[in-house]
């Protein structure tokens, strides 16, 4: 292991000489600077553990050397060193960000366990900042993240259900990872090593459906030059993602149903039948069960796809992910884009734990994308994201009285900064009704 | 002067210590840097480092004559002094030492702590003995040992001293072997 650094601070040659002799002898590596800007010049280019700063001194005081200290390394535990007439002077830059000051002279014992203590104190902060790397990690499952309980139960679905090569239909809203929860569930199956073919049923036309599914022989129709597998063949040894399975023909889903059965198929102008194997994953951001009532959907088709059922919750039902995301998000294109951004205010966050979030984790990414691309400072402010916690207009159609009513009340108590009278006030109730209100849609700041 | 060799340990005491002392402290430099040892009074006091305002002496002053005044011929010096010491930081020192240099001194001023009795008394020199070898090992370059029972462990309070041995850990001794090594001892 390094030695502890420590770098002393003293204009006063025989405390520099008298500290940093005694403090070799206990084993640490010790550097001393003569003022605060060789203090400063030293520690653009060294990392210490310890800096024991002198507050009196010519040149830069130890309270402004303190500021530069804290700002150039945040994680430096300074040690003020002070004569008994500027103690106040020590409280204060504790106040500052000093761990702790010393009189002195001081006894060898109180220096002994000050810095004992400041060695515990890091490697406390260390063990922190591993556990909360843990539960980062925690957090995450291959490219999906959250901590919230219904996504730790995604999670652990997916470690159960990705060894069995059992179908998988995955249903819930437009971008709350659908997709990722398939490629998460291929990754952890037996196929990981086989391929993970997608066929995205809402963006193929009909007509063109059946060669992409089932490939063709050269010459089965005008354009078909030569044999083309199609993804069903491809996905043999690995797992076929049927994403907006709930968009495909009624013809279509007669034709899957079979191969889901029998595993055999030809390709289009073909008469030689074809075995595939393949693990069959869909995903659907329809309700299938409405679907199949107004005979949209087929139902023998549904319950062989609904063998292990996912529901992926939308992201304004897990809001406590979203500081996670964001901050995900955020690290990933302030890498990307190389911008200098490196954190989201208070505000912003607030902004996003009020909005809905109709277009959920995509949504969000799309969000922060943009706000650091056109962010001006250091920070992600709330007017520099795409969003307002004002009634959405786009999604009001689909909302229940009592969903409006919640999300007019939040978007005002956004507007008026939780100023509870004059929220009531524009909206036209008193301030009890709108405390009973908020207690029942359980709104937060 | 009497240093015999080039390797002797220059012991010196100054002013009205007890001989038993002086004693103690040079079978335990024999006996754990396995060097021989010369008792040589190389000053008569140590009023010039003393410092008015503190009342105490300052000790690297104390070093830096001593340093000066060793005979070419000792390896190492080592004053034994009973007057409170002081470097200018800390409130007081047990002792103090060159890391890696010559020189160091060892003060009993505060070693006799709670020995009331002629019984406990008697336990004055073996932590006399315990500081200053612990002192001149800081000549050798070995730096504090966090094993609560080696020479080299730093006692924060009169008890650690009682508590810790007469004996360096097994890497101190490594260390120590080597450094006398690398000096040809």
């Amino acid at each position: 292991m390094d030695r502890i650094k420590i770098l002393i601070v003293d204009d006063e040659l025989i405390m520099r000489e008298s500290l940093g002799a005694w403090l070799e002898r206990d084993g640490y590596a010790v550097t001393t600077a003569e003022s605060g800007e060789s203090a400063l010049a030293l520690l653009k280019d060294t990392l210490f553990d310890i800096v024991f700063l002198d507050i009196k001194m010519e040149g830069m005081s130890g309270l402004e050397v303190l500021e530069q200290v804290k700002q150039s390394d945040p994680e430096v535990e300074v040690v003020m060193i002070t004569a008994y007439g500027s103690i106040s002077t020590a409280i204060e830059a504790m106040k500052k960000g000093a761990f702790d000051y010393l009189l002195k002279p001081f006894d060898p014992d109180a220096l002994g366990v000050l810095i004992d203590r400041i060695i515990s104190h890091r490697r406390q902060t260390r063990e922190n900042q591993f556990l909360r790397q843990q539960a980062r990690e925690h957090a995450r499952f291959e490219s999906l993240i959250g901590q919230s309980a219904p996504m730790q139960q995604v999670f652990s679905l997916i470690r159960d259900v990705a060894p069995t090569g059992s179908t998988v239909l995955i249903s819930g809203e437009t971008g709350t990872g659908k997709g990722l929860v398939a490629k998460a569930i291929h990754t952890h199956s037996d196929r990981c090593e086989g391929p993970f073919v997608v066929v995205n049923c809402g963006a193929i036309p009909e007509h063109l459906m059946e060669s992409e599914l089932f490939g063709y022989e050269k010459g089965a129709f005008t354009d078909a030059k030569e044999t083309k597998k199609g993804r069903l063949e491809l996905a043999h040894g690995g797992t076929l993602f049927l994403d907006e399975i709930g968009e495909i023909s009624m013809r279509m889903q007669i034709d899957l149903l079979r191969i889901l059965e029998d595993r055999i198929f030809y390709r289009v102008g073909g008469t030689r039948p074809i075995e595939a194997e393949f693990r069959v994953i869909a995903a659907t951001n329809r309700d299938l069960g409405e679907a199949i009532r107004q005979r949209r959907f087929r139902e023998d088709l549904y319950y062989r796809l609904n063998v292990v059922a996912f529901k992926m919750p939308p992201l304004r039902e897990r809001k406590e992910d979203i500081p996670l995301l964001a901050d995900h998000f955020l690290q990933q294109f302030a890498r990307e884009t190389n911008r200098a951004v490196n954190r989201i205010s208070r505000a912003a966050i607030d902004e996003m734990m009020l909005y809905e979030w109709p277009g959920n984790v995509r949504e969000l990414e799309n969000a922060i994308e943009r706000a650091v691309v056109v962010g001006k400072g250091t920070s992600i402010e709330p007017h520099d994201l795409p969003i307002s916690s004002a009634v959405c207009a786009e999604v009001a159609a689909d909302k229940s009285l009592a969903e409006m009513e919640r999300m007019h009340i939040v978007a005002v108590l956004s507007e008026n900064a939780w100023n509870i009278a004059r929220s009531a006030r524009i909206l036209g109730i008193d301030r009890s009704t709108l405390y009973s209100k908020i207690k029942r849609y359980q709104i937060r700041k | 002067m009497g240093c015999a060799a080039a390797h002797t340990v220059a012991v010196s005491p100054i002013g009205n210590l007890q001989p038993e002392l002086t004693a103690a402290v040079c079978g335990a430099v024999e006996r754990i840097f396995n060097l021989p040892t010369a008792v040589l009074p190389l000053m008569d006091s140590v009023d010039f480092a003393f410092d008015h305002t503190r009342e105490q002496y300052h000790s690297t002053l104390i070093l830096e004559k001593l340093a000066s005044l060793a005979p070419p011929e000792a390896f190492k010096v080592l004053a034994l002094v009973g007057v409170d010491l002081f470097i200018p930081i800390l409130t007081y020192v047990y002792g103090e030492a060159q890391l890696g240099g010559r020189a160091c001194v060892v003060s009993v001023h505060r070693l006799d702590e709670g020995l009331a009795t002629a019984v406990q008394k008697a336990l004055l020199p073996a932590r006399v003995a315990k500081e200053a070898a612990h002192e001149l090992a800081h000549t050798f370059d070995l730096r504090h040992c966090k094993d609560p029972a080696c020479i080299m462990h730093y006692c924060r309070s009169i008890r650690d001293v009682d508590r810790k041995s007469d004996r360096l850990c097994r890497y101190c001794r490594t260390l120590l072997n080597d450094e006398l090594k690398r000096t040809g001892r």
